[in-house]
């Protein structure tokens, strides 16, 4: 008996010793996700990450923040901040380079801000992790070099866009060239400009020319190539070289040109022949009868004028499908349908003054703005809710709608997130106009080719000016988020005197005056507000910029 | 009679009623009666002992027996103390049991076992299942409120199976601050339970007591007991009732007279023109908000336990249902029902040396729900912001549905009907099944050593279907392309492996100790599969069809050809998690008088990194009895006096899995708050998959750690008449678990870190009085607690964890944070100073060199209070409104019993909070408001405090205007019951009560919400936050109680 007792108790002290040498009862791994060790192996995942860097591109405008593309608009001449009459103020913050239009708003571009860093988080990641992907489908070690640089130039590309846009937009901003988590200062902003030379430089020197061609663009358009670059590069030193008149980044005007003529004698791209086929709302024709819309007269994504755009998808849910235009919304009539044109918020509105300098007989002029009260659409108007109303929106970027007011996107069809027209960030005529301001042999058939276009009876010309040159980028140009820029790069003083003005409006039915003065501009020097979270989160390493305090 | 009763009730109780008859040839008969009144016991259990033979007394107290010589008859009564009488050849043996207040002598359930309570040093609090039964409710949380000093317990939603949130001394973290809960020594969910399956609930509140759950522990841990059988006594209990609901108080809202005033006034003020009402034809005039409430929702409840046993085996088995209707939209879209069974058995074998067991609880829960989340996911909402002008009927809907569309409103197209919204687009079922079990050996191979071994399971499985209709209620609020149909499964378990070993003995003389070891390991593991497609056949086009085998939907090219998939499909193990613990614990008492405990734990956990997995954590108690002491023994009117004190460390883990590495989004398995990677190349829409780092690593991520001292004096004064418990402590919860924001340069998502902690500290007080005065029984009980709490070290350059925008409107700013030297989840906002009155107001306000928010400021704007006088009113200026979380709370609770009848009184409330309520969507000018905005600034000296009406919300930014204090005292029961079994006189009838019962009777508040007690808000970490908030109903029942 004593015995069975002491089996028993044995018994019971082997299973309170059962596990306790199992330590490894403790190791789990997860079954539907990587972690990062087991990544950045093979070639194909480098492939994905570098989708991962365009999707990161792409949620600067589908993350639903304050888009680049609108704020560049909002700061323009050519808009107001519109909106709806009772929406916060903060458009108008930014319209007016004063933030006591709206005190609160100190957080305008937090989302924005994070968007971007969180793109280049994503090209610092895998350019960082390149050297440690050792699996990949040749065994050729040339083909696997030209594979690797392919993929590090296309990742840098967009690193130096995503800088590009930043630099522009705040001046000062941390430059991380590898993810880190370490409270960075803000650089000064030609070290910022020499990383993005730095970056198109590789990129035009290692994606091969032929690596996406244009004859292709139904399977490749979107893809960073070579000329995506060099027009880029351009367009970087114009922009520095006027802002800051320096040419200290690494980049000459003449290398400027040698690119941009590379683009041309390429013979890929070219103008498409109707300026209103580049634009959706513009070249849709409403069908009452059959509620349709004839889309013939589009010329469609991936034109030959498309050197690079950021592509759009109607995909978009609140499920994790985050593929669409979300500031195209914006650019909407507030609460209108007006086939083609479909409803937004109505932000943008467009000043009177540019639709006035348009040239008689120049067809930008209707394929570029909806006239309210010339389209007849003026009574039918939401303007009750409409703040800034000036009769006029934008048409190169608005949504699309039915005749029966039914969304046009596909997918979810959902105005507010289902929009999926890409945003061109560079295309052909700005090629051919950036050349001819850059002095090339051949400017003056460069500046016919595009303002024929526009105006089929315009004479030729022999030579051209570049005040000529900057007088047609406003109207080549007007709502493509390029007009800003184009001002500040003749300097901040050229820009405010544009920029400065007092126009009558309507917000709501009464009446309202927008005043925009120099002084504000010159105050910020163009810049915007560094995001207040962000300047917190930092401890105050973050300096906020001057006229945003 | 008896065929009158069995009408009442289901004939299966009959077939289940035991009463066991022995036929021997000493006959012994005998009246029982209590010592309270003289008045004969029914129903007391009459028991040979170490045989299976046994009675219960009749109506009249009178019991017959057949027994031995020798033999020892053992009577027993629910609030009388056990009597045991040798026979001897009596022939009668009448007894007088003695009426017990509840005794020192009674068990508290600890850690891992049982402990006399006078032995207890630790701050631990016990609730009899039958007080909580006594309640009604549909969830037993709920019955404990106003019972618990130091544990707050909230509704987060007056919607039927809604979560309570449960605060044990203050809130000690922003991430999950619910106390543990183990259910018969498993950890199990208490919500599913029905209350009358519950024997007690011990609520371990100090470190010290709940340091042997360690790592789990850090929050509280509530231990629930469920029924065991007796071996005594077989009983079978009914119980039912039915009431019915209705909303106790509405919002008041404009109606349409007002509502129009307001839209002009606005419109004025705000240079915009005036309506032209008369060109609008057939405007209505609809409360929207009565609307949305359905009178006179039912909730009922049916249970039956049955329980006996004998020396060999005990059992206790029930079977329950359970269910309640929405009183915002009625059982269609609000419901919830439950389906309950149990059955609890033990069996000694070998003479006693070992014990087997089990517990079973299975749950079948079904419930359907509105929406009760933020301004985006709130169904009640709709019903603040929309006009009165549209009507809820009318013929103009496009899908043929009998509401109103105000898509071609004259007045505003985007009103919408929110009672259609909430009627036609609230299709959704929940269906889970719970079994929480577990079978347990107990070996004791010599005298007090106890090897115990219990192995059990929690396993749920559940299932979710919905569907979305074709509908179109504005121009903003439509379903006019697809219908979609969503169907969801998932199921898991839990595996729970502990094994202990306990020896109790004495050393020398009245050294009395008591060791247990043990450990136990824990795996849970699961999967889900989730599924949506679009257009059902139209033959079966509605909610009752909604299964994807009925769908449509192809994958198909849109009119630009690219390609749109209607089929969304999912499916993915849950996360996996493993923990390890070792835990002992060392008890010692000398003579009852001075007592000594302390456990360690250690914990590993498979949430952590290798090298950062284990924890350990230690804790001490004392206690002093000094009424044991000689030196006291002459001290009248003192009974029992007792001083403890504790202090212990336990921790939490609750953190997402792998936060030690850094996954990669694959664009696979993709969610909201996780997006996919896709790119579309080319033209032709097609998303090709990308991949991204989705949030940051942190390797060093360890358990996060509560340290608590606690002081506590338990005394029972004039006969035990009155008992008093009082309580200090200081808890400080360290190195929190958080996932602290980042720079935006970091570039993804954060991971968890340690850091930030938070120092609650409090009293607690809880003073009982019961007696017994000639057969009048009565019992008052008052409880309080006071808490502080305050924020420090957050591990952020700033020193603040920030709230969520968006919540309160469209745009609306952070309002709540956390931050160091605040209560956690404090609102953050302007100061205000009233309004200004008129222009030289606002000169005189410049000239001083104050800010002034309003770009375009005029009389009857908010004077937004310049904090840092620096000239503009901007985010520095944002000050600390207060918080959600009350600093008090009190409970009140009283009885009588005379003769036959009883009559109870419970209360419970609140002090110290906020509100912050937010019904309007200021960001839209024709939102509704409340009558309390006619009480506007309309002119100088018409009001400092509400602002003139204007079409913008500058006058609305955040502010204390917001905030309302959250006081209330609610009279949450009030019972009247009467038990007919002395009339009935039927021998095996033990009880028949009848009562009537009314919940939530009266509120005491001067909060003008449909409700003050409010645990929702827009984070775990913040309360009282209502944006349309789903109030507790008013009900009144009936119910009954009967025992064999």
């Amino acid at each position: 008996m004593k015995k069975t007792k002491l089996n028993i108790i044995a018994l019971g002290i082997f299973s309170l010793t059962l596990f306790s040498c199992s330590d490894t009862f403790l190791d789990v791994e997860p079954q539907t996700s990587i972690l990062d060790q087991n990544f950045y192996k093979t070639e194909a995942d480098a492939e994905m990450a570098l989708i991962g860097c365009y999707d990161g591109y792409q949620r600067t405008s589908s993350n639903g923040n304050f888009a680049f593309y609108v704020a560049s608009e909002v700061l323009s001449d050519n808009c107001f901040g519109g909106t709806g009459n009772t929406d916060g103020r903060g458009y108008q913050a930014v319209d007016r380079f004063d933030i006591s239009q709206s005190p609160s708003d100190n957080n305008l571009f937090n989302g924005t801000w994070a968007d971007y860093y969180a793109g280049i988080f994503r090209c610092n990641t895998l350019l960082k992790k390149m050297p440690g992907i050792t699996t990949w489908t040749s065994t050729d070690e040339a083909v696997i070099g030209a594979t690797k640089k392919r993929i590090e130039g296309e990742t840098r590309f967009l690193r130096a866009l995503m800088y590009f846009d930043l630099v522009r937009l705040f001046e000062k901003v941390p430059l991380l060239t590898e993810p880190t988590t370490n409270n960075v200062p803000q650089a000064e902003p030609v070290e910022t400009y020499k990383l993005i030379v730095e970056d198109l430089k590789y990129a035009a020197a290692n994606i091969p020319a032929n690596a996406y061609p244009k004859a292709q663009a139904t399977t490749n358009d979107g893809r960073v190539t070579k000329y995506a670059a060099e027009a880029l590069l351009a367009r970087v030193y114009l922009f520095y070289k006027g802002y800051y008149g320096k040419e200290d980044i690494g980049v000459t005007a003449a290398e400027a040109l040698t690119g941009l003529e590379d683009i041309i004698t390429n013979n890929e791209f070219g103008l498409v022949k109707d300026f209103k086929a580049l634009w959706p709302a513009a070249s849709y024709v409403a069908s009452t009868t059959a509620n349709t819309l004839d889309k013939t007269g589009y010329a469609g994504k991936g034109n030959k004028e498309i050197i690079f755009s950021q592509k759009f998808n109607n995909t978009q849910d609140y499920n994790g499908m985050m593929d669409g235009n979300r500031w195209l919304v914006m650019m909407g009539m507030r609460n209108t349908n007006w086939s083609p044109y479909g409803k937004g918020w109505g932000a943008c509105t467009v000043n009177p003054k540019l639709v006035t300098a348009f040239a008689e007989g120049d067809t930008r002029k209707p394929a570029s703005i909806i006239d309210l009260v010339g389209e007849g659409i003026d009574s039918k108007f939401d303007k009750k809710d409409q703040r800034e109303y000036t009769g006029y929106t934008v048409k190169k970027y608005t949504p699309t709608c039915l005749p029966d007011g039914t969304s046009d996107t596909g997918g979810g069809n959902d105005f507010q997130i289902s929009q999926d027209q890409d945003f061109v960030v560079i295309r052909y005529a700005d090629v051919l106009l950036m050349a001819a301001e850059l002095g090339s042999a051949n400017a003056a058939g460069y500046y016919n080719l595009v303002h024929q276009r526009a105006i089929p009876t315009a004479p030729t010309v022999a030579a051209v000016t570049k005040a000529e040159i900057m007088a047609e980028r406003r109207f080549e140009f007007a709502f493509e988020g390029i007009r800003y820029w184009d001002l500040l790069r003749q300097g901040l003083g050229t820009a405010a005197t544009a920029i400065a003005q007092t126009q009558n409006v309507l917000s709501g039915t009464a009446a309202d005056v927008v005043t925009i003065t120099s002084g504000n501009i010159t105050k910020t020097r163009g810049f915007m507000q560094i995001p207040n979270t962000q300047i917190t989160l930092s401890n105050g390493v973050l300096k906020q910029n001057d006229g945003w305090k | 009679m008896s065929s009158g009763l069995s009408s009442l009730f289901f004939t299966i109780l009959f077939l289940f009623t035991s009463a066991t008859f022995a036929f021997s040839q000493n006959k012994v008969t005998g009246a029982v009666t209590s010592s309270a009144d003289g008045e004969p016991l029914i129903g007391v259990s009459v028991h040979v002992k170490g045989t299976s033979k046994g009675t219960t007394t009749n109506y009249n107290g009178v019991y017959s027996i057949e027994v031995n010589q020798n033999q020892l008859l053992e009577f027993s009564y629910v609030g009388h103390s056990t009597k045991e009488v040798l026979i001897t050849g009596q022939k009668t043996v009448d007894v007088v049991l003695q009426e017990t207040q509840e005794t020192l002598d009674e068990l508290v359930v600890i850690g891992y076992g049982v402990q006399k309570k006078k032995l207890n040093t630790g701050a631990t609090l016990q609730i009899k299942g039958d007080e909580l039964a006594k309640m009604n409710t549909t969830s037993p949380l709920q019955a404990l409120q106003g019972k618990t000093p130091g544990v707050s317990i909230t509704s987060t939603s007056g919607q039927p199976g809604s979560d309570m949130k449960v605060v044990i001394r203050g809130l000690g973290t922003i991430g999950n601050s619910g106390p543990l809960y183990i259910i018969d020594g498993i950890q199990g969910d208490i919500s599913v339970l029905n209350a009358s399956d519950i024997q007690s609930i011990d609520i371990l509140k100090d470190a010290a007591s709940a340091a042997i759950y360690g790592a789990q522990a850090a929050n509280g841990v509530v231990l629930v007991t469920t029924k065991q059988g007796s071996k005594s006594r077989s009983q079978v209990s009914f119980d039912a009732y039915t009431g019915l609901q209705n909303v106790a108080r509405t919002a008041q809202m404009l109606n349409a007279e007002e509502y129009k005033t307001m839209m002009d006034e606005q419109a004025l003020n705000s240079g915009s023109a005036l309506y032209k009402w008369n060109t609008m034809n057939d405007l209505a005039d609809t409360d929207w908000v009565a609307q949305m409430f359905k009178k006179d929702a039912k909730t009922q409840n049916y249970s039956t336990n049955i329980s006996g046993g004998s020396e060999a085996s005990v059992y206790s088995l029930s079977l329950n249902y359970t269910t309640q209707e929405g009183i915002v939209g009625g059982k269609d879209v609000s419901n919830y029902e439950r389906y309950g069974f149990r059955v609890n058995t033990e069996h000694n074998l070998y003479k006693n040396a070992l014990k087997v067991g089990q517990h079973l609880n299975f749950n079948y829960i079904k419930n359907t729900g509105i929406s009760v989340g933020n301004q985006y996911n709130n169904t009640l909402r709709g019903a603040f912001s929309t006009s009165p002008l549209a009507p809820v009927l009318s013929n103009n809907n496009i899908y043929n549905s009998p509401y109103n569309d105000t898509s071609n409103s004259l007045w505003y197209k985007g009103d919408g009907n929110p009672y259609a919204s909430m009627m036609t687009n609230t299709n959704n079922k929940n269906d889970a099944q719970r079994l929480a079990a577990d079978i347990y050996a107990e070996l004791e191979p010599i005298k007090n050593l106890k090897l115990k071994s219990v192995l059990g399971i929690n396993y749920y499985a559940s299932e979710y279907r919905s569907f979305t209709p074709l509908y179109q209620f504005s121009i903003y609020s439509y379903n006019k392309q697809h219908t979609t149909t969503n169907q969801s499964m998932g199921k898991g378990h839990t595996l729970t492996w502990t094994n202990t070993a306990g020896y109790d003995f004495t050393l020398i003389q009245d050294h009395a100790i008591s060791l247990l070891a043990g450990m136990e390991a824990v795996r849970y593991q699961g999967t889900s599969l989730s599924a949506s497609n679009w257009n059902l056949l139209s033959q079966f086009n509605d909610f009752a069809h909604a299964y994807l085998d009925n769908t449509t939907g192809q994958a198909h090219l849109d009119e630009d050809g690219n390609v749109v998939e209607t089929r969304s499909v999912g499916g993915r193990p849950e996360t996996l998690y493993r923990r390890l613990s070792y835990f002992g614990r060392v008890g010692y008492n000398f003579k009852e008088k001075y007592m000594f405990n302390a456990t360690l734990r250690a914990d590993g956990s498979s949430k952590f990194a290798a090298g950062h997995r284990w924890g350990y954590f230690p804790s001490v108690s004392a206690g002093w009895v000094l009424t044991n002491e000689d030196f006291m023994s002459g001290m009248k009117g003192l009974d029992f006096l007792k001083l403890r004190a504790s202090w212990g460390q336990v921790g939490n883990q609750d953190i997402d899995d792998f936060q030690y590495a850094s996954p990669i989004n694959t664009s696979t398995g993709y969610t909201g708050s996780n997006p996919a990677a896709f790119y579309n190349f080319g033209t032709g829409g097609t998303n090709i998959a990308g991949a991204y780092p989705s949030r940051l690593s942190n390797e060093n991520v360890k358990w996060e750690t509560s340290e608590q001292t606690n002081i506590g004096v338990d005394a029972r004064f004039l006969r035990n008449r009155l008992s008093v418990n009082a309580d200090y402590y200081i808890k400080t919860t360290k190195d929190w678990l958080v996932a602290a924001p980042i720079l935006a340069t970091a570039g993804a998502g954060a991971p968890f870190i340690n850091g930030g902690d938070v120092k609650n500290n409090g009293i607690e007080l809880a003073l009982d009085w019961n007696d017994n005065i000639g057969g009048f029984r009565y019992n008052v009980g008052v409880n309080g607690a006071y808490n502080k709490n305050v924020v420090g070290n957050i591990p952020t350059e700033d020193g603040i964890i920030h709230g969520l925008t968006n919540q309160l409107f469209d745009n609306a700013e952070e309002f709540y944070r956390a931050e160091n030297g605040h209560a956690i989840g404090y609102f953050w906002g302007y100061e205000t100073a009233g309004i200004f009155q008129n222009e030289k107001d606002i000169a005189d306000w410049k000239a001083a060199g104050k800010g002034i928010l309003q770009a375009d400021v005029k009389p009857g704007d908010v004077k937004y209070v310049d904090q840092d006088k620096s000239g503009t009113i901007n985010s520095n200026d944002k000050i600390d409104l207060g918080n959600g979380m009350p600093s008090f709370t009190l409970g009140m609770n009283a009885g009588i019993a005379y003769k036959n009848f009883d009559f109870s009184v419970n209360a419970n409330g609140v002090m110290g909070n906020k509100l912050v309520q937010s019904y309007r969507n200021h960001a839209n000018k024709q939102a509704n408001y409340t009558t309390a905005i006619l009480q506007r600034w309309t002119g100088e000296g018409t009001s400092d405090r509400v602002p003139r009406v204007t079409e913008t919300n500058v006058n609305w930014q955040f502010s204390d205007l917001y905030l309302q204090n959250g006081d209330f005292l609610r009279i949450s029961n009030i019972t009247l019951g009467y038990d007919f079994a002395k009339l009935i006189k039927w021998n095996y009838l033990s009880q028949f009560r009848v009562y009537g019962s009314v919940q939530n009777a009266f509120t005491f508040t001067k909060y003008d919400g449909m409700d003050p007690e409010i645990g929702y808000g827009t984070s775990g970490w913040v309360s009282g936050i209502d944006l349309g908030y789903y109030p507790r109903p008013r009900t009144m029942l009936i119910g009954v109680n009967v025992k064999f």
